[in-house]
């Protein structure tokens, strides 16, 4: 599903220039489960800006879906992005002046879907995640814990192949990041591939395979067997 | 493609869509009116005076000292300019159209029955003015040397021959205008004049008149100090003639002098000067309120962009390509412009109204509003452009910081 | 307090160049468009003589012929009624005046004879419109009587013809006749020129003053409108001055309640002797007018003014609505800092306080930068119209430019009230955690 031969990404200003990745290789298997953990720093959000063609490496080789995606313009980027991947990010990111229906038609509107079958779509992935009595409502609200699930109904309304998240459960209390957790597993056992950047090690712990970077490089790569049934 | 969508976000940031329509729509109500205003003059200005314009110019004389004898200089004067090659013709008269100031009277079928009269603009002059003007007669004979009367102020000119134009026929004789030849017409104080000639167009001295097109020619030369003199010459040599008048006309050393010696087109120009300087300011108002109104949706799309950085973020993540982006904001400008020249055209509406209760102007024609309506939505996709392709360029990797 | 915070929006500006730039500038094109058209209509329609204009009156008679239609009563006099309005009463001040042209010969042979546009008017012309003098005066009532050919100059006249220095008891040649000059103006331009609204409200005056009853007796070339209702039975000078041909303004000068009807019962009576004797059949609404009831009248501000005030009270809302917006723009921008200041304790009041002196601020700057636009369009305005009329007066006074800033700063301050109220208002916890 996803290959990553020998990226490095490097920042550079005036003074420094920083190695975010360095010879980083990865390979991630079709319906695996992935938390990547690591410090503040490390490279964990250069490596899923990557992975998600939100930014492009210095150098190095990515196959995505068995396309090589390291030489695609910013246009088919995009494109590539809204057919074959979903974000979920920490803040959420929902359009404050957009009611819950609006928000979840974000990358459906951008892959030129018609308007019945979208109305479909949209009302499928706010049942999945119990909002669809909700719609009509604004993000401000909603909690947390419903704003995170909105935005995974977003991230799943285009049914992605690969699914990145971003602290998902950065900005929520124990509870109700348990609750956005179990939703990921039970995308994830449907088939969709999921990696996960987190800080979390008791979340980490209890994913199939963890990922732990220092300083742009992978300095673990852990399976847990039991859960691979 | 989204419509419903960003109306639905616009109608969550009303003020800032409020601001920007209101702007949008006064300054379409200033715009369509003013240009409506500026075309009013325009029309005015390019109205024909019946003149063969290019080519004329005027110079008078005026005697003083107890020597000068004006009919013997007059007679000098017309034959040295007549004998300058690249002369057409000249003749001597009592005022000079569109100038501003000149002589009318009232002329009716029937003698001292005023209610009955028709206002004209009344000229005197000699054999040669047709031709010394360029007017067209249409109908008719010009003047003969028999016809032009000459003497003093208190000479008798109870009877007499005129040319009309044919919108003083028509006023006089309406619905036969064109067979008023031969016909008399009447003016105060017993007067009589025979109608001989019709001449195509022909202006009054006053531009403001509301019978600008009535004109009567009258062959007559009055003695009264101050002589008028009207040339035509051949084209491109005016201007070099009006220079050989003067200096040949002072050689001759009569105790007078000589002013006032102008090309027709720039007394012409002087009768409009205010409707041209009119024009001008509201070039320049409309000039500055376009740029202030663009430079307004621009602070605010610069403003309202970079309050939603992170949202553009996060729509690029998503999968919006970058011509997305760029769609999204000028379609949002679309909407705020399009609802600002919907206010705009009834604004306009209104003022036109006002415009034409006040200062009895003719109502705006219909096209006004709509051509006002695309300008501005021209000018409002214009100003956001700019701001709308820095939003374009957002980077998607923004979606994921965290700040 | 004051102070601190004017630095506080001076660095503010620093902090927002581009925006708080553009606001100064929307200010400055809205203020400065605005006041070029309000010192146009301020001085059109502002009274040229306030000292005197209750007093000074011109009579409307009931001229006309009610069977000519449309016909409007000429504003100004037949030769018959001035010669009589001058005669009925000496009590007061009063003139008939009109303009002549004529030919002046100057002494020697260095300047050619010239062209001049002269008026004819009464003794009390001089006194009734506060004319300034340079050198000498006017002349007395016994030289209009005596067909006197006194002279005074304007001081452009006596500037070309004696190079400014006395002239009075000099001798001019004139329309062939030897005139005494017996005084020279000051500079004078009363705008509009009102004692004459017929000829041109905003011409320059003239140059050469004589008694009145010389243009008659001289024969003088007469000028100016002249308006006939009825045509000069025969020929002749004699058969013009008889006939219904107005061309004289009169004025007389009332110095209370108790003159003007005093006098007006004078007129009035006048008007019923003439009308039994055929004369003056169309009425009118008043016969009496003062110098403002009369430029109302004679419609001497113009309507090009009148449209373009409507037009630039419209720029200036634009101009206005476009600082309501990107003051908007910049004080919500900077929320942050409000919560800043609100978490160390500053109170609402203070806060309102710091940013209502940031919009003066603003509105100072485009009040400053709206003179210099005003200055600009005004002398453009006069480019335009070149020669046309007097211009003079079209000119930024003191009074002038303290309206202006004192309108850009209110009208900024207004415009600031809904962004800075909207700005202080907000929750502060809201803008410390957004961030």
């Amino acid at each position: 599903m996803l290959k990553m031969h020998n990226i490095n990404k490097v920042f550079r200003t005036e003074v420094v220039e920083t190695h975010a990745l360095r010879d980083f290789s990865l390979h991630v298997a079709e319906g695996e489960f992935v938390t990547v953990t690591g410090p503040s720093g490390c490279g964990k959000t250069t490596f899923l800006n990557i992975a998600g063609l939100l930014e492009t490496a210095s150098s190095g080789q990515y196959l995505l879906d068995g396309e090589d995606v390291s030489a695609l313009n910013d246009f088919q980027r995009a494109k590539m992005r809204n057919q074959k991947i979903g974000f979920i990010f920490q803040s959420f990111n929902l359009m404050p002046d957009l009611n819950l229906f609006d928000n979840v038609d974000v990358p459906l509107r951008y892959r030129g879907v018609k308007a019945a079958e979208r109305k479909d779509r949209i009302e499928r992935a706010l049942d999945a995640v119990g909002l669809l009595s909700r719609k009509k409502h604004l993000p401000a609200q909603l909690s947390g814990g419903q704003q995170q699930r909105v935005a995974i109904a977003r991230a799943l309304v285009g049914e992605p192949r690969f699914l990145l998240a971003d602290e998902p459960t950065g900005n929520l209390d124990s509870n109700t990041a348990e609750g956005v957790m179990e939703l990921l597993h039970s995308i994830n056992s449907q088939g969709t591939t999921i990696i996960m950047v987190t800080h979390d090690a008791v979340l980490a712990s209890r994913s199939a395979r963890n990922i732990q970077i220092l300083d742009g490089r992978i300095i673990d790569d852990r399976r847990a067997h039991q859960k691979a049934a | 493609m989204e419509f419903g969508p960003i109306l639905r976000a616009l109608l969550r940031n009303k003020l800032g869509v409020m601001l920007i329509a209101l702007q949008i729509a006064f300054t379409m109500t200033v715009t369509v009116n003013a240009v409506y205003i500026i075309d009013q003059r325009s029309e005015r200005m390019a109205r024909p005076s019946g003149l063969d314009e290019a080519n004329i110019f005027h110079l008078s004389s005026v005697g003083y000292g107890n020597n000068f004898n004006e009919s013997v200089a007059s007679t000098e004067d017309l034959a040295l300019i007549k004998a300058i090659p690249g002369v057409v013709d000249v003749t001597v008269m009592n005022a000079i159209p569109v100038s501003g100031s000149g002589s009318s009277t009232g002329v009716g079928i029937e003698p001292d029955r005023p209610e009955t009269s028709v206002q004209t603009a009344m000229y005197t002059s000699d054999e040669n003015v047709l031709n010394a003007l360029g007017l067209n007669l249409v109908s008719g004979r010009a003047f003969s040397t028999n016809d032009v009367r000459r003497g003093g102020r208190d000479m008798e000119r109870s009877h007499s021959v005129a040319i009309l134009t044919t919108a003083l026929a028509e006023r006089i004789y309406p619905g036969e205008g064109m067979q008023a030849v031969g016909r008399t017409i009447h003016s105060p104080g017993g007067r009589t004049m025979e109608i001989i000639g019709l001449v195509e167009r022909l202006q009054t001295p006053w531009p403001e008149s509301s019978f600008i097109e009535q004109s009567m020619l009258i062959p007559e030369v009055v003695d009264d100090g101050s002589t008028l003199y009207i040339v035509r010459t051949v084209p491109g040599e005016r201007d070099r003639i009006m220079t050989e008048v003067e200096e040949l006309l002072a050689a001759q050393g009569h105790e007078r002098i000589l002013r006032n010696n102008r090309a027709f087109e720039e007394t012409r120009e002087n009768s409009y000067r205010l409707d041209s300087v009119m024009a001008t300011i509201l070039y320049v108002v409309i000039g500055t309120l376009m740029f202030i109104t663009a430079m307004g949706i621009v602070g605010l799309a610069v403003f309202s962009i970079n309050r939603r950085r992170k949202q553009i973020g996060t729509r690029r993540a998503l999968g919006a390509t970058r011509p997305d982006i760029l769609r999204y904001f000028l379609l949002e400008n679309l909407l705020i412009s399009g609802s600002g020249v919907v206010l705009g055209a009834v604004l306009t509406l209104a003022f036109n109204m006002f415009l034409v209760q006040t200062f009895d102007m003719p109502r705006i024609d219909w096209f006004y509003a709509p051509v006002g309506m695309l300008l501005l939505i021209i000018l409002g996709q214009l100003a956001s452009l700019a701001p709308a392709a820095k939003a374009s360029g957002i980077a998607p990797a923004l979606a994921t910081r965290s700040v | 307090m004051f102070f601190y915070y004017v630095r506080l929006a001076l660095l503010s500006y620093r902090r927002n160049p581009v925006l708080s730039s553009l606001m100064v500038l929307a200010v400055a094109v809205g203020i400065g468009a605005y006041m070029v058209i309000f010192t146009m209509n301020y001085y059109m329609g502002g009274d040229p003589i306030p000292r005197k204009s209750e007093q000074l009156h011109h009579i409307q008679f009931d001229y006309g012929n009610p069977d000519i239609p449309n016909f409007n009563p000429p504003p100004q006099l037949t030769w018959i009624d001035a010669t009589a309005m001058l005669e009925q009463t000496t009590a007061y001040p009063r003139t008939a005046t009109s303009k002549f042209v004529a030919i002046i010969e100057p002494p020697g042979s260095e300047v050619r004879p010239f062209f001049v546009n002269g008026r004819g008017n009464s003794a009390d012309f001089f006194s009734m419109f506060d004319v300034p003098f340079q050198y000498g005066g006017g002349w007395d009532r016994s030289a209009d009587l005596n067909r006197d050919l006194v002279v005074v100059l304007s001081y452009e006249l006596n500037e070309r013809l004696f190079g400014g220095r006395d002239s009075v008891g000099e001798t001019l040649v004139m329309h062939g006749l030897n005139f005494t000059v017996t005084g020279v103006m000051n500079r004078w331009q009363p705008a509009p020129k009102f004692y004459d609204v017929n000829n041109g409200s905003f011409d320059p005056i003239e140059e050469a003053y004589i008694p009145w009853e010389l243009i008659i007796s001289q024969e003088l070339n007469r000028s100016g409108s002249t308006n006939c209702w009825q045509a000069p039975e025969g020929t002749g000078l004699q058969a013009f001055l008889n006939a219904e041909c107005a061309w004289i303004q009169f004025w007389v000068e009332l110095p209370d309640a108790n003159a003007r009807d005093d006098y007006s019962v004078l007129v009035d009576n006048y008007v019923a002797e003439q009308r039994a004797l055929g004369r003056m059949r169309q009425p009118v609404e008043q016969r009496l007018y003062n110098v403002n009831e009369w430029m109302t009248y004679q419609e001497v501000h113009p309507d090009e003014t009148r449209i373009l005030a409507a037009l630039a009270a419209m720029l200036l809302a634009v101009c206005l609505l476009n600082t309501v917006g990107l003051l908007l723009s910049k004080f919500l921008g900077k929320s942050g800092e409000i919560g800043v200041r609100q978490a160390l304790g500053a109170h609402r009041g203070s806060l309102f306080v710091q940013h209502l002196i940031e919009a003066g601020v603003i509105g100072a700057m485009g009040g400053v930068l709206g003179i210099g636009v005003a200055a600009l369009g005004l002398e453009g305005i006069k480019v335009l119209i070149g020669g046309l009329m007097i211009t003079e007066w079209m000119r930024l006074d003191f009074t002038v430019m303290a309206i202006t800033i004192v309108l850009a700063i209110v009208s900024t301050i207004i415009a600031g009230l809904y962004p800075i109220w909207r700005a202080c208002t907000i929750n502060p916890s809201v803008h410390l955690k957004s961030q």
